[in-house]
């Protein structure tokens, strides 16, 4: 316990320059965690936009679908793994999808498109496609019995082919058997916008489309993708791992966001790498500050050292007291700028910097920069701040323990 | 290597057969020689001396005659140049770092001239500090701290800082330091030095006392009269060799 008690009088002994060290490394820290929490809390916000806008947090297909889309390549029975999803206690959403590459035909007008069978209900459930019906009406859940299927075309789409609600649409594509797959569809919504992900879609509901593709012989719950939302996107990973596991040997690939949207994903990871150099110059310069004042409190102290290694403290008793210091001045900077950084933190998360220009992300408005309070947050910057310290220290405390205590007793 | 590294940890840990049980210090012509060449400096000449416990000795010569280097080898704190000192039956010239950290600490106390007591701990803390190095109990810690603060007069001076006590009293504390551990000599380099002439006498007449009541070993290296009258036994030496050892009765 001595060696601790000398390790805090030695903190005291120089108030005014452990002071300063302690502000300058509580500041290093309070950048860290200020530059963590917008950093983490911007791309969380972008994360969650993008996931519950269509991708969800895990996404199921048949081995290779996301590498090479096939009409073909269907989940089976899905139905029994969506009831089997959605007892997880983590599920908060699976949508499953049938997708159809079309040509859409519209008054006198033909345009490609993305056709994609739904399941109204769920669907909504698990992504905001409800809430982006510009007009009309959210598809139903049951198909009309007039002979006509409702679809929900996507803005862009609509546009091209000048159609509005209650018109006639024409799918005309490839039926899973090879015939020639073609139906009339009534539009009973226009959804998203210029800019939006289903600008080019249409979206009928999954028996419409399971008829439109010739899927009703044989398996009828065929699907080719399921879009599962988690109560956090932080369990995407661990999800789609436990869930693969779950699934044995089939021939099914479960897959978090980071892998569905992995040119998303990598571009962030390389922006966060950019943000940590900026962390980096931080960190050097509050190292500078750290090793000033170790060093100087160490050569300050030499003869003291001497005097220590005379009366029969080891080498490793004194490298272990300016490391111990060093730990102690590390441990308070981090309580300070924890002070300093947390309610800024919260306040970031709760309300956000309003940006000069919002930005549009698929229809979806970005206009607040968010930050984030997490462990990560809070303990990336202390663990940075005590290592880089301690590294710091190392030559000192390795001088001091080294040196001869003849030599120490005479300096001056 | 590992001939040469067995070799040198046998000789460390021999002991002296022939030595007198009750020596305490015996040098084998010690020499300590600085820089090379034109500047090369004899500190110390093949020094052979044998201190007994309980001798109250000073070793006495001009500046530059060798007494502080002498006190430095005997005490651990320099490597010789050539020759070996045995401190209590063992070879100390060829310990390690470590090994000599904590040979110092069971068996040597240090009195300086510039008292060297730790600022940042109290004076019963600086006492208390090597035999926590040594792992004794709290409660005889405390019963040796307050024995010595009785015994070297600074009773309710205890919760001191150095700073706040007179250079008379911070030499007793070193003084209380040196012997909490019970080694088995004393070295004092110039204790009173920066004393004035009546605290430094005080001082002398209180270590010859602990000398006399516990038989404890002090050596100094000095110029002070004062200590030279009070000393039983004085080894001067002339550009580091020794020239005379006058023992008194």
């Amino acid at each position: 316990m001595l060696i601790v008690k000398l390790a805090f009088r030695n903190i005291l002994r120089n108030r005014r320059r452990s002071l300063l060290t302690l502000l300058s490394m509580g500041g290093g820290f309070f950048l860290l965690c200020l530059t963590l929490s917008m950093s983490e809390g911007s791309y969380s916000n972008i994360i969650n936009i993008f996931t519950q806008d269509h991708t969800g947090h895990v996404q199921i297909h048949k081995d290779n679908y996301l590498e090479r889309p096939s009409l073909y390549k269907t989940i089976n029975h899905a139905d029994a793994l969506i009831d089997e999803l959605e007892q997880q206690e983590e599920v908060i959403g699976v949508a499953p999808r049938i997708y159809g590459p079309s040509l859409a035909y519209g008054k006198n007008k033909t345009f490609p498109a993305q056709v994609i069978g739904i399941d109204p209900l769920r669907e909504s459930r698990t992504t905001r496609l409800d809430n982006k019906v510009q007009q009309g009406n959210y598809i139903p859940n049951k198909d009309s019995a007039d002979g006509y299927f409702p679809a929900m075309i996507g803005y862009s789409l609509a546009k091209n082919l000048h159609l509005t609600i209650g018109d006639e649409l024409v799918l005309i594509s490839q039926g899973i058997d090879g015939s020639i797959a073609n139906d009339l569809f009534e539009i009973t919504a226009i959804v998203g916008d210029a800019s939006s992900y289903e600008r080019m879609n249409v979206y009928i509901s999954l028996s419409a489309m399971r008829e439109f593709l010739s899927m009703q012989g044989g398996e009828k719950s065929q699907v080719h993708e399921l879009a599962i939302i988690l109560a956090s996107q932080s369990q995407a990973r661990s999800f789609a791992l436990k869930t693969q596991q779950q699934l044995g040997d089939s021939d099914l690939s479960v897959q978090p966001w980071q892998v569905v949207e992995s040119s998303f994903y990598n571009s962030m990871q390389a922006d966060k790498k950019g943000s940590y150099v900026s962390m980096g110059i931080i960190i050097f310069i509050v190292s500078i500050g750290v090793l000033n004042t170790i060093l100087m409190g160490t050569l300050e102290r030499t003869r003291e050292f001497g005097v220590l290694k005379a009366i029969g403290t080891r080498p490793l008793a004194v490298f272990n007291l300016i490391m111990l210091e060093s730990f102690v001045l590390a441990m308070i900077s981090c309580v300070i700028g924890l002070l300093l950084a947390l309610p800024v933190c919260i306040w970031l998360a709760s309300s956000g910097i309003p940006m000069p220009e919002p930005i549009d992300m698929g229809g979806i408005i970005f206009d607040t920069m968010l930050g984030e309070v997490s462990w990560f947050v809070v303990l990336l910057p202390s663990a940075v701040i005590i290592i880089s310290t301690l590294l710091v220290s190392f030559i000192p405390a390795i001088r001091a323990a080294k040196i001869s205590p003849l030599k120490a007793l005479q300096a001056v | 290597m590992t001939i040469l590294a067995n070799t040198i940890a046998e000789v460390a840990s021999t002991k002296r057969p022939d030595i007198n049980k009750n020596t305490v210090i015996e040098t084998n012509r010690l020499c300590r020689e600085f820089g090379q060449g034109d500047t090369l400096v004899k500190a110390l000449t093949d020094a052979n001396i044998t201190i007994e416990r309980g001798e109250f000795t000073a070793i006495i010569g001009p500046s530059g005659s060798g007494k502080s280097t002498l006190l430095q080898l005997i005490g651990g704190l320099d490597t010789a140049s050539s020759g070996d000192v045995f401190l209590d039956n063992k070879n100390i010239s060829h310990m390690t770092g470590t090994e000599l950290s904590d040979f110092r600490r069971d068996h040597i106390g240090f009195i300086f001239q510039a008292y060297n007591l730790i600022p940042v701990l109290s004076a019963r803390e600086n006492i208390e500090y090597i035999m926590l190095l040594q792992g004794i109990s709290a409660a005889e810690r405390k019963s040796r701290v307050d024995k010595l603060m009785h015994a070297v007069g600074l009773e309710g001076l205890g919760d001191r800082r150095p700073a706040e006590l007179s250079g008379g009293q911070q030499q007793r504390v070193a003084v209380a330091r040196a012997m909490v551990s019970k080694p088995s000599i004393i070295l004092a380099d110039e204790p009173t030095a920066n004393l004035d002439s009546k605290t430094g006498a005080d001082l002398l007449d209180m270590m010859k006392d602990l000398n006399e009541q516990q038989n404890m070993t002090f050596v100094f290296s000095t110029h002070d009269p004062k200590i030279m009258e009070r000393a039983r036994r004085i080894i001067r030496l002339v550009d580091g060799c020794v020239v005379d050892d006058e023992r008194r009765g």
